[in-house]
């Protein structure tokens, strides 16, 4: 029994001594400890608001985003374009707030959604196993080495509006966002499927686990209360590592012509585009690298906070 | 043989201690970004390919450096004043022609056989045989039949007579290689021809290389030919290295892996003019804009598109002066039609489309759009002036110039929104279905004075009826083009084709069934010591002339 | 455990059954083909010439009929031809599955060898001075797309410094320092995109494995620092990064991608790459269902070796 009050979260916090607190404030509490965490949180919620400040920035400038200028390429800062312009003459400090909303929303939005569908499917395997383990698992395995690169072409050449998505979104200039958030979703929970299901395979074996059997728990509450907590540090590391990998991955699409398509800019699709201008114009490069460099080390360090937090048995 | 062996543990002693950085003189090392699927001259059509034959063998006829028709493989160009060429009846009472040509005395395989009529007999044979998977079956289904005259000398019959009645691109196979092959199995000849199983057999190349090793999808070396009847090439030995990535290329020339890089197949522009910003002294970068014509098909069907006034001032919006300029530093001449200024059909006298946006306004005014909210027209149903820009996706130079485009549309209250697909999907169904909406841009690659049956003639519009067959993927249908098409193409007397010429650039100008944006321009990076390369703004690769290149080092 | 082995293998067979289906329908439903493409480029080419080489190529039939007429081809151990390289698929394939097996297993040890020693002292004495400049490297490593990674190494040791190939094969009968120089730059690119991810992993079971009761007790019972580390830590900690070197094996197989493409390198992956876009229908499939055999027998390696690290965990 004691063993399972040291696991659960929810007794963590009824045991917590002093005046009660919610979960929610013991959690908070412990992430402030981890500092890099903290930095890296406010780094990363900056970003953010930046780039979602993207256009008041772009009428504080008195610029436009996406308006050509060709008589001004490749500029260095000057007063009017505090980063420059980019290879058509826009102001690159715009274009990277603006990459910044497309590459931050991919990494997130693709990364969670992998990570729900990857511990759904994990917990269920290694909690259920037997033939559903089997199935799901020889599923993973097909989804793993699934080809990436004809799934996206066959995904671009399906006829949306047939299969029932409405008009205004497949012609929307989104539409080659959504693209990459739905397939990187589709395909990108294997890992944290696999994690999930190695570690949920341990702690059945657990005592705790055991004895909430004994005492008759159904499934989900077991699944949920007392498996999903303990094996929630290789899911938060694996989802922040893999925001960043999603941003990279948009990059590499972009590098074979299946990311986003211009004239929205991603940091990924700058960069790529910055390739052949290495020598020329290295600032084009440097900021989108310098920008996703941040981004994946602050998602990261972060992901080692949220883990000590959450670590019901993280002892001080 | 001994010099051969000496230079063979000279290569192998080098390789283990000096690396790439290690040169035999006498060695050009080329770098290109394709590698050719198959070498056998009849199957698929590919530039790199072709880049790697004009090595190793000639066709009967070229077009040469000043786009004049010339003989490579033949002695002399057989033409109706020479009497070589003889308009003939044909048995179905249409008018044929027998053409006569004559085989280089000196002509001889690699393996020291004579190239013969036999041969041409041969490649004919392959080429009109259903099974083979030939690309060019038609043209050789032209060719009624062959009379061989003696071992170098035959005459073909064809059943029409068209202006370029002469010119006979035709590569030949080896009869003494590839017969038994052909004849054991036709339709397994694709996968078991030599060219592919045995690349390195000298019988398969009579010019002034032969191939001596493939690696499939990384280089293939090639040798100086004893049996070459020309001028003696000038480096022993030529190796043509793949890499697909135009950055990676670039720094394989920098580190001297390479020694040059194709035009052909090379460096994006906008790559070739930083480079020669930054290297221009220690390698010679050269332009040459040519017969690859970059331009917007636009999909006539759409109501917006079908108004003449509109075509007219998406033109008119278009500063393409300034985007060739400052985006291509001028390499990249703007084209103002289909026929390119370097060949000799181009009229000057033929209109063009100046960069005017007030006239542009003007004209979509006229043409109803004349409401504007938010910076976008509207016409009077309240309709939004919306137009589908779509090209390949991940070509970057078309990327940027298509955020121009949309960039200077805007000006003028045009909303042009950018949907571009892989090449595959565009052109597979996208336009080869004519699934564009809008304009879709991409480039023709033409030879000198090509007549545009295919692209032009109203019946050639792809339809589900008849198969997607055809390239009008704009949908252009005019009497007076489909009549002057007709007339170009059997036209022998040159002064009046040129007139119907000037007539037909007139004609598309006025119509604009498609916006021209540039003439695409191949940028070549030579070594200093390199010279006698001449770029041919046309199909034919500067490889057709190796011979000519000379080596100051 | 035998009889498991067995039912993994037979398990697996079906799963390549099921997946050469998919992967050929998949292939199938991407628009437009290699005919279609040859045509756009040759104005030439007229409508009966495509129609002939359509049914020459047998595209013109159903892909059903298509799929059958293959597999009873290929379970008769007749892969057929590829289209790309008129040459048969096993001989296009076997030389590339060598080089990719060289390059893929080089870089795979290396990650592991740099990753387990660098995850464990970052472990020790997380929030360390070690343990930062351990993540700075790794964070630097996952945020750096491959292609940029790959052009920068080509730029700094093949241009500036002269010291290796910028890429390429090495020519036939070469030496043997020719082969290992051509390695060097793309095993390096590969590594550095692998080695971070393992590192973070490593890093986050060890830390995990050291909070455990046992290592307390261990300790108690005065066993020295390395005995803990190798004795109860290390085994505990393997159980993710297991899977994570799993699931690396098989995403690497045919995800060299870009690091082949960006070195000329002839490996599994560009030749997959190649065949899908160029619609060789045949050589896309072999490749890929080496590519799913590949990831489903690291996977089955990663679940026995499971049992070998954890003996609690018992398949039956």
């Amino acid at each position: 029994m004691s063993e399972a009050r040291k696991y659960g979260l929810a007794a963590a916090a009824g045991a917590a001594e002093g005046p009660p607190r919610s979960v929610g404030a013991i959690l908070w509490r412990r992430f402030l400890e981890h500092r890099l965490a903290v930095g890296s949180l406010i780094a990363l919620v900056a970003l953010a608001l930046l780039s979602l400040a993207a256009p008041l920035a772009e009428a504080a400038l008195g610029l436009d985003a996406t308006k050509v200028d060709l008589l001004s390429l490749k500029q260095p800062p000057s007063a009017e374009h505090p980063l420059g312009t980019d290879e058509l003459g826009r102001d690159l400090l715009l274009r990277l707030l603006y990459g910044g909303q497309v590459s931050l929303f991919v990494g997130i939005v693709a990364a969670f959604c992998a990570a729900l569908i990857g511990t759904a499917i994990g917990l269920l395997a290694g909690y259920f196993g037997g033939t559903l383990d089997t199935a799901l698992m020889r599923l993973t395995d097909g989804v793993i080495a699934l080809p990436l690169l004809p799934l996206l072409i066959v995904l671009v050449a399906v006829d949306l509006t047939k299969l029932g998505v409405p008009e205004a979104l497949t012609t929307s200039e989104n539409i080659s966002l959504y693209r990459i958030v739905f397939l990187i979703a589709l395909v990108g929970w294997t890992t944290v499927a696999r994690l999930v299901r190695g570690a949920t395979l341990t702690m059945k074996a657990r005592e705790f686990v055991r004895a909430a059997e004994a005492l008759g728990a159904n499934h989900a509450r077991i699944m949920l209360v007392h498996i999903l907590p303990n094996v929630v540090s290789p899911i938060i590391v694996a989802t922040t590592l893999s925001v960043g990998n999603v941003i990279l991955l948009e990059s590499v699409l972009s590098f074979l012509g299946l990311g986003i398509q211009p004239p929205m800019a991603s940091w990924g699709n700058m960069l790529t585009g910055a390739q052949e201008l290495i020598w020329d114009a290295p600032a084009l490069a440097v900021y989108p690298g310098l920008l996703i460099f941040v981004t994946v080390i602050a998602f990261n360090f972060l992901g080692d906070g949220l883990q000590d937090a959450l670590d019901p048995r993280a002892v001080k | 043989m001994t010099l051969r062996l000496a230079a063979l543990l000279c290569a192998l002693v080098l390789g283990l201690f000096g690396g790439a950085t290690s040169v035999l003189a006498a060695e050009l090392r080329i770098g290109m970004t394709q590698f050719p699927s198959t070498l056998n001259p009849l199957i698929d059509s590919m530039l790199a390919k072709s880049y790697v034959l004009a090595m190793t063998r000639r066709p009967l006829t070229t077009f040469d450096q000043n786009w004049e028709l010339v003989c490579m493989l033949c002695t002399e160009l057989p033409t109706i004043e020479n009497g070589l060429a003889k308009p003939e009846d044909l048995p179905d009472g249409k008018r044929g022609i027998a053409v006569t040509y004559r085989i280089h005395p000196q002509a001889t395989w690699g393996d020291g056989v004579a190239v013969t009529s036999a041969d041409v007999v041969f490649t004919w044979e392959v080429g009109r045989h259903p099974k083979t998977g030939v690309s060019d079956y038609e043209f050789f289904k032209r060719i009624l039949s062959i009379d061989v005259l003696d071992d170098k000398t035959f005459t073909f019959h064809v059943d029409r007579i068209t202006f370029d009645y002469n010119a006979m691109g035709l590569d030949l196979l080896p009869a003494h290689v590839e017969r038994p092959i052909f004849e054991t199995d036709p339709a397994a000849y694709r996968n078991r021809t030599a060219f592919d199983t045995d690349p390195a057999n000298p019988g398969l190349a009579f010019g002034p290389y032969k191939i001596v090793e493939v690696v499939s999808g990384a280089h293939i070396v090639l040798a100086a030919n004893e049996t070459w009847w020309g001028a003696a090439p000038a480096f022993e030995r030529i190796t043509v290295r793949i890499i697909e990535n135009t950055a990676a290329l670039e720094a394989n020339l920098l580190s001297g892996a390479i020694d040059m890089i194709a035009g052909e197949l090379g460096v994006t522009i906008d790559q070739a003019l930083a480079f020669e910003k930054r290297q221009g002294g220690r390698f010679d970068v050269t332009y040459k804009p040519g017969l690859i014509y970059e331009h917007l098909d636009l999909n006539l069907d759409n109501p917006v598109l079908a108004d003449k006034r509109v075509r007219k001032a998406l033109v008119h919006a278009l500063d393409r002066e300034m985007l060739s300029e400052r985006l291509f530093a001028g390499r990249q001449p703007v084209a103002h039609s289909s026929v390119s200024p370097l060949d000799w059909i181009y009229d000057p006298d033929v209109p063009t489309y100046p960069y005017d946006p007030d006239k542009a306004k003007a004209l979509l005014d006229e043409a109803g759009w004349s409401v504007i909210e938010k910076g976008i027209r509207h016409n009077a149903a309240g309709e939004r002036l919306t137009l589908e820009l779509m090209t390949t996706a991940g070509n970057r130079t078309r990327e940027l110039v298509e955020q121009v485009l949309q960039s200077q549309w805007r000006q003028v209250g045009i909303d042009a929104r950018i949907r571009n697909e892989p090449a595959r999907v565009f052109f597979g169904e996208t336009v080869a279905k004519r699934k564009f909406t809008g304009a879709a841009m991409f480039a023709w690659l033409s030879s000198p004075e090509s007549v545009p049956r295919t692209t032009l003639r109203s019946d050639q519009i792809p339809t589900e009826a008849n198969a997607w067959s055809g390239q009008n993927y704009t949908g252009f249908k005019n009497a007076e083009m489909d009549a002057l098409i007709d007339a170009i193409e059997v036209e022998l007397d040159r002064a009046k084709r040129k007139d119907l010429w000037s007539r037909l650039q007139r004609l598309y100008v006025e119509e604009l069934p498609v916006i021209p944006l540039y003439w695409r321009a191949e940028p070549y990076i030579l070594p200093k010591w390199l010279s006698g390369l001449r770029p041919t703004g046309h199909q034919g690769t500067t490889t057709l002339w190796v011979e000519e290149w000379r080596d100051a080092r | 455990m035998l009889a498991y082995i067995i039912q993994r293998l037979a398990e697996s067979a079906l799963v390549l059954l099921i997946m050469s289906f998919v992967v050929y329908g998949l292939i199938g439903l991407m628009p437009g083909d290699p005919i279609d493409i040859m045509i756009s480029a040759n104005p030439d080419l007229t409508p009966a010439d495509g129609a002939r080489l359509r049914a020459l190529y047998g595209l013109d039939r159903p892909i059903g009929e298509r799929y059958l007429n293959w597999l009873g081809a290929a379970l008769q151990g007749d892969f057929g031809y590829s289209r790309l390289h008129t040459r048969p698929v096993l001989e296009i394939l076997m030389p590339r599955l060598g080089n990719t097996v060289i390059l893929m297993g080089i870089s795979l040890l290396l990650a592991f060898a740099l990753a387990l020693p660098a995850g464990i002292i970052a472990a020790m004495r997380p929030r360390g001075v070690a343990d930062a400049a351990i993540n700075l490297f790794a964070f630097a490593g996952i945020s750096v797309p491959p292609f940029w990674l790959a052009i920068l190494l080509i730029i700094l040791f093949a241009v500036v410094l002269g010291w290796l190939p910028a890429g390429g094969m090495p020519a036939t009968g070469a030496g043997a320092w020719a082969q290992v120089e051509h390695l060097i730059l793309p095993v390096a690119t590969l590594t550095i995109a692998t080695v971070a991810g393992v590192i973070r992993f490593v890093r986050a079971s060890v830390m995990e494995a050291l909070r455990q009761d046992y290592v307390r007790t261990a300790r108690a019972k005065g066993l020295g620092e390395r005995q803990v580390m190798l004795g109860h830590v290390l085994r505990n900690a393997m159980i993710p990064v297991v899977t994570i070197m799993a699931l690396n094996f098989g995403a690497l197989f045919s995800g060299a991608l870009i690091t082949e493409t960006m070195f000329g390198y002839l490996g599994m992956g560009k030749t997959i790459y190649d065949a899908i876009l160029g619609n060789d229908f045949n050589l896309a499939l072999v490749g890929l269902l080496l590519a799913t055999l590949t990831t489903l027998l690291a996977n089955l390696a990663a679940d026995l070796c499971y049992t070998w690290l954890d003996p609690r965990i018992t398949y039956e």
